[in-house]
């Protein structure tokens, strides 16, 4: 950490700050490839479209059908 | 299927160009191309609602290999709020109306171009999360807010963390 650094970045835990320098220095293709990843998601992969006409609707689909564990719940 | 790779990126950039397709990355998908790091399964467009721009994303999708029924040409031209597509190359959503975001010309008029990349600002991805307030965006949210602090920091110094490589 400088005297340089923003006050906003002050609060940021070190291990993410490092994380964040260390995205911002490797190319684009490199990012995309650790980020997007793949694995199988109950209910949610199991069909090849769906298309829900308000947001309302697909939110009450995902509390309703896919498992909670996946995450796609209001809080 | 495996995951989204950055040559599908790419491909889903230029054929969107191609036929003149409004849309922006949003969501975790849209933080990764501004240099977020962290995982994430899907690539989400959030796309201008206009049959015409309907009809180009359509086209643009027939043309990436996604295997749309003209029933299903119809949901994108008409702009239903989320259409999941599982039937091409990579997985997609498409999102017409996200949380938290009132009309895509103002999340537009501060969008972020990543490589030709249009990419939602990080402060509507957060505002989109905060509204949707689902646990997975609970989840993600803290490192997201530190990140955009950490971009802030960036730019106040001069540096310009999206600056093509």
């Amino acid at each position: 950490m400088t005297t340089q650094e923003d006050p906003l970045s002050l609060s940021i835990p070190d291990d993410w700050r490092q994380e964040f320098a260390a995205a911002a220095r490797r190319p684009l293709a490199t990012r995309v490839r650790y980020a997007f990843i793949h694995t199988y998601r109950p209910v949610l992969d199991d069909a090849p479209y769906r298309a829900f006409a308000t947001l309302d609707e697909y939110r009450a689909w995902c509390e309703t059908y896919l498992p909670s564990w996946l995450g796609y719940g209001r809080v | 299927m495996g995951a989204f790779d950055y040559a599908q990126a790419t491909d889903i950039r230029d054929a969107l160009a191609r036929h003149g397709v409004k849309y922006m990355f949003i969501g975790k998908s849209g933080a990764v191309l501004l240099g977020f790091p962290d995982t994430t399964q899907d690539a989400d467009l959030f796309v201008d609602r206009s049959a015409e721009n309907g009809r180009a994303l359509a086209n643009a999708l027939k043309e990436l290999g996604f295997e749309l029924t003209d029933e299903q040409r119809v949901d994108l031209e008409a702009g239903k709020d989320v259409v999941q597509l599982k039937n091409g190359p990579f997985d997609l959503d498409v999102i017409y109306a996200p949380d938290g975001i009132e009309h895509f010309a103002v999340a537009w008029e501060r969008h972020v171009d990543v490589q030709g990349f249009p990419v939602c600002h990080i402060d509507d991805i957060i505002a989109s999360k905060e509204a949707a307030n689902r646990v997975r965006d609970r989840e993600s949210l803290p490192r997201l807010r530190a990140f955009r602090d950490w971009l802030r920091g960036q730019q106040s110094r001069g540096i310009d963390p999206h600056e093509s490589r």
